[in-house]
């Protein structure tokens, strides 16, 4: 009988992801080479989310906080921490759009290319993986008030930094590839 | 054969006459030719099963493996309609397929590995080797459509309706035919072991009522399931075919050899701060 426990919940586990990705409409939306040709028209997305960094790091400073607890009613200056958790919360799921965007261009270019490497897509897979649990680690600790906000200024402000290095050189991938792209297309 | 089994095979020729007859006016042997056969199969066989209890009666040894036999014959046909829908669409996007059908492939011969040594070693019956063969052959159609739709899912290339509808009616079949063999497995192996056994002709005879009442009870369920299966299928082909979706224009090999490992890097960089973010 155990293999009989056993394999029923396994069955109806792998049919019910089965159904879901049958009918899920997630990838549907918007046409993989719309994507592609944008992205190589126009350069890799900028993460947009940085660009409220600024905004970000006052909300969520120490010295505001601190201000808040001296000058600040008790139940004023609670309600402003919750409110900046929220922000930061806010925040981290933006962090998580811009990772999305950059992940998905990469699927749709590797599936209009001709040839792809399986190394670069597994590589993808890990990092998107790992992504994905660092990010639940990051917001539950986050939620729970096991984090400090603060550390999302480390975060954001190493990102941004690295992103604009990225942009110059992505800049002259992109033209090239572009050139190519629409010659052969003959548009 | 009872009246409900009866009634069920009646109803269950019916629509397979229906879903032939749509396959051929759809012209579904031009887009899905493996599919096709694999409908064909199914009719043929359910035909010729149906003159074999007619000839040599219910019961008889011969109606008993021709049973078993059809039983495999669609399970080998239900692989090739699957094989064919994992190449289907996805031949266009040439990377992709490259990497999609090796991964199937080992995957399809890890399973086949897995049915053979799962089959061995049981009683020397062909009632408990069919069950456990056709169990493991229709669980390894249920992982190659999961891994697919994965591929599919995680590359963004979706599936077309008339695919969609083909590839839920293979998966509720195989479902149905996991959980039930299984449990008739689990019956045939522990309840129903001495039946099997060589030299228990008294034991045999005495068990022989509770055989024939769960392979009835089996069967009534497999052909419900089954028509309802045809069921869905008929009504994916109730309408006549869209047009096939053009091949997708390739981008030159340059741009994913520029961009993905310029993708990989950035995406590692958003990892390397979540890590910095966690430390204390």
């Amino acid at each position: 009988m155990s293999n009989l426990a056993a394999m029923i919940p396994v069955v109806l586990a792998i049919s019910g992801v089965l159904i879901w990705l049958l009918y899920s409409r997630k990838n549907s939306a918007g046409s993989p080479h719309a994507t592609a040709i944008s992205a190589i028209d126009n350069g890799l997305p900028a993460p947009k989310h940085f660009r409220y960094f600024r905004q970000i790091r006052q909300a969520l400073s120490s010295s505001d906080a601190e201000y808040l607890r001296q000058n600040a009613p008790m139940y004023v200056a609670q309600q402003a921490l919750r409110e900046r958790r929220g922000v930061a919360l806010d925040f981290l799921k933006g962090l998580h759009e811009d990772f999305s965007n950059l992940s998905r261009l990469g699927r749709v270019i590797a599936s209009l290319s001709p040839e792809i490497s399986h190394k670069q897509e597994a590589e993808r897979l890990k990092l998107t993986a790992k992504f994905q649990i660092l990010y639940a680690v990051v917001w539950l600790r986050l939620y729970t008030g096991n984090l400090p906000v603060e550390q999302l200024e480390r975060l954001t402000g190493l990102i941004s930094r690295l992103s604009a290095r990225m942009d110059e050189a992505m800049a002259e991938i992109s033209a090239q590839a572009a050139g190519q792209f629409h010659e052969k297309l003959g548009t | 054969m009872n009246t409900l089994e009866l009634v069920l095979s009646y109803l269950t020729l019916l629509s397979l006459l229906v879903l032939c007859a749509f396959i051929l006016t759809r012209k579904v042997v031009s887009i899905l030719p493996f599919f096709t056969i694999y409908a064909f199969v199914l009719l043929v066989d359910m035909v010729v099963v149906w003159l074999i209890y007619e000839h040599f009666g219910f019961n008889s040894l011969t109606a008993y493996y021709s049973y078993w036999v059809s039983i495999l014959l669609h399970a080998v046909a239900r692989s090739l309609a699957i094989a064919e829908m994992c190449r289907y669409g996805l031949r266009a996007y040439r990377g992709i397929w490259a990497l999609v059908w090796r991964v199937l492939a080992i995957l399809s011969v890890l399973l086949a590995a897995r049915t053979i040594f799962d089959a061995r070693g049981v009683p020397n019956r062909v009632a408990i080797y069919g069950t456990t063969v056709d169990r493991d052959l229709a669980l390894a159609s249920i992982v190659i459509l999961l891994v697919l739709l994965l591929f599919r899912n995680y590359y963004g290339i979706t599936l077309e309706p008339l695919q969609r509808e083909i590839a839920l009616g293979i998966c509720f079949i195989c479902i149905v035919d996991v959980i039930g063999n299984t449990v008739l497995r689990n019956i045939f192996t522990s309840y129903l072991v001495s039946f099997f056994l060589a030299n228990q002709e008294t034991v045999r005879s005495a068990l022989n009522p509770i055989f024939q009442r769960v392979s009835d009870l089996w069967g009534i369920i497999h052909l419900f399931s089954f028509m309802i299966t045809v069921g869905i299928w008929c009504y994916a082909l109730r309408k006549p075919l869209p047009a096939r979706q053009e091949m997708p224009a390739m981008l030159p090999s340059s741009v994913y050899r520029d961009l993905s490992p310029a993708i990989n890097m950035r995406l590692a960089s958003f990892n390397s701060r979540m890590v910095e973010l966690l430390k204390p």
